[in-house]
């Protein structure tokens, strides 16, 4: 039987509204002046508020022509005198745009247009009915954050110039259209109730009926708003429920498609518009975080910092987000998520006297287990953000308002919001956030975030006109406009119970950024040690009676700081952030080298003894690692001292070689032709620790689609591809302490030379990879399948570890199979097992096999050369007896990471710390204080004792007690100070 | 043109979120690979114009850009 599909064709009467709607827009200006002759000068900035220009004088630039460059910014000046039949009106200047502009008139920052924001109103900054209009043009925007399809359509670097005008207003008309936004969105959205959507669709036409759109008329449009008014909005026939706070914010990348830069002018934008609407709407309040865009404004443009901090006194503009950044929260270590608490609270402390109570991170890409503890410690009561309920791929994240529980069991309310944390307040947002809101048990409000973000900017006029007609529409969950400040203490405290949930934080989308710009990492992890020697070395001498370099040190570890922001260290980003992050990554390393100085001692900078074989730099050494000549030796060290390295040995039967085995005092090793072992037999365990692919090289086709840089898909084991070896394992060298064994593989494109190292007398094996990566769309990983029974494997997080399901019985394991951890991983039966410690990888993969170390990937969006070049990493195999913390797995990591240094110190004395890892020692920033950090990561409970009192710090530096014995926990983080 | 055009232009569109690479040159015409957010931009021939009056204003020559968008699989549709 044939079947005849039912369409509709004519006109249905939602169409014929939203036709009206966009009809009645063009009507919104009743004036509309050009402005002529407008100006132009191009330009490229080349660093924070410098430019090469294009033009060596302005040009004329009119409508039609086209402006702006690739890379490009434009300095665009005209002057106007406002016409006297306008001088009684509000009058604005009026652009369209698809770039995004700051405005001066008169010398008086007056606002900013960009793809949202069309107009700015300039009557309060005439002089005489004159104008003199500045505008500086830059960055086109990012790919997804504009509403505006004009705009859309026309980005690119070049642009047609859409002139300039003064425009005036019909209110009426303007009023009539955010009437018509509200409305139509409640028509086209199914969040509302079809019943309450007809009756809108038939109220809102008969207002409308009353316009003659070939004719419109002001009394007409009176006439329907009043309409409106009397039939929609009177209207309390149907009810809503639900509460829902409304948060303006803005969300800033400071570095992301554009460089940070531009971010200083993007930030400026940002501020400028949030401070004129304060101007209009004097109950609109505004959340702002970041200490480093403070800290930029106040630099640049004193005089709009000076206003804000105005706004702040008031109550009005709110600084969130304790910390200097928003950093990405799965890499930086313990120590630079604490930096990011101290710099930013002490930022907002010397310049606005507040400490800020709340940690606002809505885009960050997972939550590492160990913030919690180091957010309370830094004065933090309530963690924010927003990906876990939206972006999560597998599983609904439980919780919006909860208790997050931390690695050491502290508390922190935390605050997951149901919805996108940029939206742009209409109402189907609001009341879908109320729909998805899943602690009504617990909780009777939650929190909606409203602005446009990523690239900034925030609230508009539009936004604030939809919220204050909220309240008019019955069918409305209650709404109530707030700060951060007010939403969290009035529904976090102790008149509700939470539920908690205990364990890390982790995103299910985005797995690829533990692994993306692998340089990065590396230098991220290789600086965020030598931060800790370069200040344990200068409180050494600052005790000697030399000047403590406080102000580089701190001038250096914000540039760090920045470089970990979340599109930055986490490789989503265009190529010349990555320029802009490897040229601060060489200052900051050449900083610190200067700090660090030299000698002619080698100096264990840990606080523990180290006594295995390292890597001794010499130029007349034999061995060359990662780019160094030198030798392996057998060491001797006392904790932060000078020690005795061992004469080299020379004799070689140690080691034997033939046909892909080799045999040392330690093992026998059965290697394949292209290095990954067959067989590692231990012979002091007499145990076998191979079972299926060891330290075996696979490459696999990575195509995760749009979200290219971020994202690691669970199907690239589906699709692995051919590795040619181009050279077969063949011994390269052996000397009296290391035998080193050479496989290369090459593709078309790269080169993969693996170095396998085996010692005489260190159960670790090293594998260099020295590569030369120009794949696309490729994922390299290695492989670890160990004969161990354990259906865990324990990660580092830097500061205590984390035990992670291998196993997939539930979905929510099943999503974690790419985790983020730190310098060692452990696979481990009750009296042995295998770790991998790395120097600066960061991702998993997780089967119920096995261990996969994530090495290189090859994205192209939003980057199309990211990690092209070439690389130098290594990472050691360490099979053990007993457990991980009986093999002292943690501390060889730390060893591993924190190289013997050359130095002049013959030994820094400081108090026993017993078994904590002192993560960092300062001079106080306010103080001559030293500030010792103790970190427990074994997961075991103790006592330090000392010869006299200690002054007990939170991680502000600010003094809580004095002890002179301190009991901790497992995975405690202790500040103390010592005069 | 092959230096100009890797270590002069190639940066400015980078700054774009863009990628240009330069692949042949027959007479004047000369033929650039185009990726990232230029593969896809609706007003790559009004920056191809101006990456021409570049290369006359800088290098004296007067070429014609023969742009070659090359789309990552996702937005090749």
């Amino acid at each position: 039987m044939a079947h005849i599909k039912v369409v509709r064709r004519s006109m249905r009467p939602e169409e014929y509204i939203e036709l009206r709607y966009i009809k009645l827009k063009r009507y919104i200006y009743d004036e509309m002046r050009e402005i002529s002759p407008v100006y132009i000068r191009e330009a490229r900035q080349t660093a924070e508020m410098q430019y090469e220009f294009y033009d060596e004088e302005y040009r004329e630039l009119n409508i039609g022509e086209l402006y702006y460059t690739p890379d490009g910014s434009a300095f665009i000046k005209c002057c106007v005198t406002i016409p006297e039949e306008l001088k009684d009106r509000e009058v604005y200047l009026y652009t369209k745009t698809s770039s995004e502009m700051t405005v001066k008139v008169n010398s008086k920052y007056a606002g900013g247009f960009d793809p949202n924001r069309q107009r700015i109103l300039i009557s309060p900054y005439t002089e005489n009915g004159r104008c003199e209009i500045e505008i500086l043009g830059y960055n086109r925007s990012k790919p997804d954050d504009e509403r505006n399809p004009e705009t859309l359509a026309v980005r690119g670097c070049r642009q047609t110039f859409e002139g300039l005008f003064l425009a005036t207003v019909n209110e009426d008309v303007q009023k009539l259209c955010y009437d018509c936004e509200l409305l139509w969105d409640i028509i086209d959205s199914e969040a509302f109730n079809e019943e309450y959507r007809e009756f809108v669709i038939r109220e809102l036409n008969c207002a409308l009926n009353l316009i003659d759109f070939e004719d419109i008329k002001n009394e007409a449009v009176a006439k329907a708003i009043k309409y409106i008014d009397e039939k929609i909005y009177a209207d309390k026939t149907f009810k809503g429920n639900g509460r829902v706070a409304l948060i303006s914010h803005s969300h800033l990348d400071l570095a992301y498609y554009w460089r940070r830069i531009h971010t200083v002018q993007k930030n400026l934008r940002t501020v400028l518009i949030q401070l004129r609407l304060m101007d209009k709407y004097p109950e609109f309040t505004y959340a702002h975080t970041q200490a480093n865009t403070y800290e930029t404004l106040e630099k640049y443009y004193p005089e709009v910092f000076a206003e804000l901090k105005e706004r702040i006194k008031e109550g009005r503009f709110e600084p969130v987000g304790a910390m200097y950044v928003e950093p990405d929260c799965n890499v930086p270590n313990a120590e630079s998520l604490i930096r990011q608490c101290l710099y930013g609270q002490l930022y907002f402390r010397d310049k606005f006297g507040i400490t800020v109570d709340s940690c606002w991170l809505p885009d960050v890409f997972g939550n590492s287990w160990i913030l919690p503890q180091i957010l309370r410690k830094s004065k933090v009561d309530f963690f924010v953000s927003n990906k876990m309920s939206t972006w999560n791929d597998t599983n609904r994240f439980p919780h919006n308002n909860f208790i997050w529980r931390g690695i050491d069991g502290t508390d922190i309310y935390a605050c997951v919001p149901p919805t996108h944390f940029i939206s742009w307040n209409e109402p189907s947002q609001v009341k879908e956030n109320w729909e998805a809101f899943q602690d009504k048990h617990t909780s009777t409000e939650t929190l909606q975030m409203f602005g446009y973000g990523d690239g900034g900017s925030g609230a508009t006029e539009e936004m604030l006109e939809l919220m204050s007609r909220f309240k008019k529409l019955s069918v409305m969950p209650e709404t109530r406009h707030i700060t951060a400040k007010e939403f969290l203490h009035s529904n976090f405290n102790s008149d509700h119970e939470f539920d908690v949930w205990d364990g890390e934080l982790y995103l299910e989308m985005h797995r690829g950024t533990f692994t993306t710009k692998s340089n990065l990492k590396k230098y991220n992890r290789s600086l965020e040690n030598k931060f800790r020697t370069a200040e344990l070395l200068s409180v050494y001498r600052h005790k000697k009676g030399e000047d403590y370099p406080d102000r580089k040190l701190r001038e250096l570890y914000k540039k760090m700081l920045v470089n970990q922001f979340h599109d930055i260290l986490p490789g989503s980003h265009i190529t010349p952030v990555y320029r802009d992050a490897i040229k601060d990554y060489i200052e900051i390393d050449n900083g610190l080298d200067e700090i660090i100085g030299t000698g002619d001692k080698l100096f264990n900078t840990l606080n523990f003894p180290r006594n295995g074989v390292e890597f001794i730099p010499d130029e007349n050494g034999k061995i060359t690692r990662s780019g160094k000549k030198g030798n392996f030796r057998k060491v001797e060290f006392a904790p932060l001292s000078v020690g005795k390295v061992e004469a080299a040995a020379t004799d070689t039967s140690w080691f034997g070689f033939d046909n892909e085995k080799c045999s040392t005092p330690l093992y026998d090793i059965s290697f394949a032709k292209d290095g990954s072992i067959v067989s590692l037999y231990d012979k002091k365990l007499c145990r076998e620790w191979v079972k299926g692919d060891f330290n075996k090289l696979k490459m696999y086709d990575d195509r995760p689609g749009v979200y290219d840089a971020w994202d690691i898909l669970p199907d690239y084991l589906d699709k692995e591809l051919e590795l040619p070896l181009e050279k077969e394992l063949t011994l390269l060298s052996v000397d009296g302490e290391c035998a080193e064994l050479s496989v290369t593989h090459k593709t078309d494109k790269s080169v993969w030379q693996r170095i396998i190292r085996v010692f005489r007398q260190d159960s670790g094996i090293e594998v260099e990879n020295i590569v030369g990566w120009n794949e696309k769309h490729k994922l390299m990983k290695v492989d670890f399948n160990c004969n161990i029974l354990t259906r865990n494997v324990v990660c580092d997080t830097s500061a205590g570890f984390v035990s992670r399901e291998m196993h997939r019985n539930t979905s929510w394991q099943a999503a974690r199979f790419e985790c983020c951890h730190h310098k060692w991983f452990d696979l481990s039966e009750t009296n042995g097992g295998v770790s991998v410690i790395n120097e600066g990888k960061y991702g998993i993969g997780i089967t119920d096999k096995g261990v996969s170390l994530s090495l290189l990937r090859a994205t192209m969006r939003p980057d199309p050369t990211s990690d092209e070049g070439e690389h130098n990493f290594c990472y050691k195999i360490l099979p053990h007896g007993g457990s991980f913390v009986e093999a002292d797995i943690n501390r060889k990591a730390h060893i591993y990471n924190a190289p013997l240094i050359k130095t002049d110190i013959e030994k820094i004395t400081m108090p026993d710390f017993g078994e904590l890892y002192l993560q960092s020692v300062k001079k106080a920033e306010k103080s001559d204080m030293t500030v010792y950090r103790l970190s427990e990561q074994n997961g075991a409970r103790g006592k330090i004792v000392f010869d006299k009192e200690v002054k007990i710090l939170n991680m502000l530096e600010d003094i809580e007690a004095t002890a002179k014995e301190i009991e901790y926990a497992p995975f405690a983080i202790i500040t103390i100070g010592i005069d | 043109m092959e230096k100009y055009i890797n270590e002069k232009l190639r940066p400015l569109v980078q700054g774009d979120g863009g990628e240009m690479t330069f692949l042949k040159r027959e007479d004047d015409k000369v033929t650039v690979v185009m990726q990232g957010e230029c593969s896809k931009c609706g007003m790559l021939a009004k920056c191809m114009s101006w990456c021409e009056g570049q290369i006359q204003k800088d290098l004296g020559e007067k070429v014609t850009l023969i742009p070659v968008r090359k789309k990552p699989f996702f937005w090749d549709r």
